[in-house]
C-alpha cells in the first residue's frame, strides 16, 4: 500500500497541476500547505535538502502501516510520478 | 504512436493549434511537460478578448485544453528528447516512447533565463529559485535576494517583502526597467534594499545556499549572506534539439514565414518562441491557429504518408 503526500504552496501553479494530475489519475493523496505549516516544511527540507515546491512523498507501507520505503519526487516531474505510481 | 500532427507545447499557441487541427479532422497530439506554460504562472489575465472579468492564467489554459480535447485533440504530459525528419516523416523521441508524425508544430514557448554562473545548478532548489510564487512562502523570515530589473523582478521583491525578513533587489543597471508604479510600491519598505549597478558572480554554500559574491560596476566584490536567491532576468528559447531544422535570430527565436512555416517543410513554429515582437496570449493563439491551418494545407497537398496499419493507437 502506498501513502502519497504532496507538499505545496497555494500560489504555486505547478503544485496545482500536480494535484490535478493525480486526481485525474485517481490517485489519493494528502496535501500539506507549507505556507501554513512551516514546521512540516522544515522537516521536509531537512529530509530532501530541497527548498522548493511541489515535493511529493511516496511511502510504501507494510501491513502494519509501517513505512518500508519512501521516495521523493521534486517538482512536477510527470515521468517520475508515472514510474513510481505505475501510471501509464 | 502515429499522428498526422504532433504539437510540442501545451499553452496558448499549442492548444489553439490542437483545436484547429482537430476540427480539420487531423489525428493530433499535443505533448507538453506542463499545462499552460508561462500563462499558468500569471495570477490573472485581463486582456484576453471575450473575457471581461479577470481570468486565472491556469484556468484560462485549462479552458483552451478542454476545447481542443472536445474536438478530438489528444493531450499527453511528457518531455521531448529529440526530433528528426526522415524522408517525409518526423520521428520524435519522447519520455513516452517514439512518435511518428506527418507534420510538427513547435509551440513550447520560453523558459526562465538562468544567471549562467558556476554552481547555479548545484543550488537549484537548494536556495536558488526561478519561481517566487511557488517557493517564496518557504522563505518566511529568511534573508533573500531577487536578481533582475524588470517588472517580474520588482513584483517578486514585492511578494517576498511580505514573507521574508530581508529582500535585496540586485540589478546590474542604475535604473529599473520595471514600471515606476511597481518600483514605488516597494522602495520605502523597511525590509527592501536596492543593490544597483551590481551583478551576481558566484553562489556558495554547503548543500544549501549560504551566500553569493556580487560585483559592482567599479569592480568591487562583496559577499552577501542569503538563504534564497530568486532569479527574474527574463526568458529564453531553448530550441537546441531542433537547431538543424530551423533558422533562428540572435535571441534564438525561431524564424518562420507568414504561415508559421520554418525552413523545414512540414515543421511549423508558433507562439512566444517565434520572432514576433509582442509576446501576448492572443498573438500566440493566433499563430497557433495559422500554424494548424498551414499544416493542414501542407498535409493535403503533400506526400508525407504514414503506414497506419502498425503502431497507430
Amino acid at each position: 500500500m502506498k501513502k502519497i503526500t504532496v507538499y505545496s504552496t497555494p500560489t504555486c501553479v505547478y503544485c496545482t497541476q500536480l494535484k490535478n494530475y493525480l486526481q485525474e489519475n485517481k490517485v489519493e493523496f494528502e496535501a500539506i500547505d507549507l505556507s501554513q505549516n512551516m514546521e512540516e516544511g522544515q522537516k521536509l527540507i531537512a529530509k530532501t535538502g530541497q527548498m522548493g515546491v511541489p515535493q511529493t512523498s511516496i511511502q510504501e507501507l507494510d501491513e502494519n502501516g509501517e513505512v518500508k520505503k519512501e521516495d521523493f519526487v521534486i517538482g512536477f516531474n510527470v515521468e517520475q510520478i508515472n514510474s513510481l505510481l505505475g501510471i501509464s | 504512436m502515429k499522428y498526422d500532427l504532433l504539437i510540442i507545447g501545451g499553452a496558448a499557441a499549442g492548444l489553439t493549434a490542437g483545436l484547429y487541427a482537430a476540427r480539420r479532422a487531423l489525428k493530433t497530439l499535443v505533448i507538453s511537460k506542463d499545462l499552460g506554460g508561462q500563462v499558468s504562472t500569471t495570477p490573472t489575465v485581463e486582456n484576453y478578448p471575450g473575457f471581461i472579468e479577470p481570468q486565472g492564467g491556469y484556468d484560462l489554459m485549462e479552458r483552451f485544453k478542454k476545447q481542443a480535447e472536445k474536438w478530438g485533440s489528444e493531450f499527453k504530459m511528457a518531455e521531448v528528447a529529440s526530433l528528426k525528419k526522415e524522408g517525409e516523416i518526423f520521428k520524435v523521441e519522447t519520455s513516452v516512447g517514439e512518435i511518428e508524425a506527418r507534420a510538427v508544430i513547435l509551440a513550447f514557448g520560453k523558459k526562465s533565463r538562468h544567471l549562467g554562473i558556476t554552481n547555479e545548478g548545484e543550488f537549484d532548489g537548494k536556495g536558488i529559485s526561478y519561481c517566487v510564487t511557488c517557493d517564496g512562502p518557504l522563505f518566511k523570515d529568511k534573508v533573500t535576494a531577487v536578481v533582475g530589473g524588470g517588472n517580474a523582478a520588482v513584483e517578486a521583491a514585492e511578494i517576498l517583502s511580505k514573507i521574508a525578513r530581508k529582500v535585496y533587489l540586485i540589478h546590474r543597471g542604475d535604473k529599473f526597467k520595471a514600471e515606476a508604479v511597481n518600483v514605488d510600491r516597494i522602495k520605502d519598505r523597511d525590509n527592501v534594499e536596492f543593490v544597483l549597478n551590481t551583478t551576481v558572480k558566484s553562489a556558495h554554500g554547503d548543500g544549501m545556499l549560504t551566500h553569493v559574491m556580487t560585483q559592482n560596476k567599479d569592480g568591487g566584490e562583496k559577499k552577501l549572506e542569503l538563504d534564497g536567491l530568486f532569479v527574474e532576468i527574463g526568458f529564453e528559447v531553448k530550441a537546441d534539439f531542433v537547431k538543424d531544422l530551423v533558422e533562428t535570430d540572435e535571441q534564438n527565436q525561431i524564424i518562420t514565414d507568414p504561415k508559421q512555416q520554418t525552413k523545414t517543410p512540414g515543421l511549423f513554429a508558433a507562439g512566444d518562441l517565434t520572432t514576433n515582437p509582442y509576446k501576448q496570449i492572443v498573438i500566440s493563439a493566433g499563430e497557433g491557429c495559422t500554424a494548424a491551418l498551414a499544416a493542414y494545407e501542407y498535409l493535403e497537398q503533400g506526400t508525407a504518408s504514414l503506414d497506419w496499419s502498425s503502431g497507430a493507437t
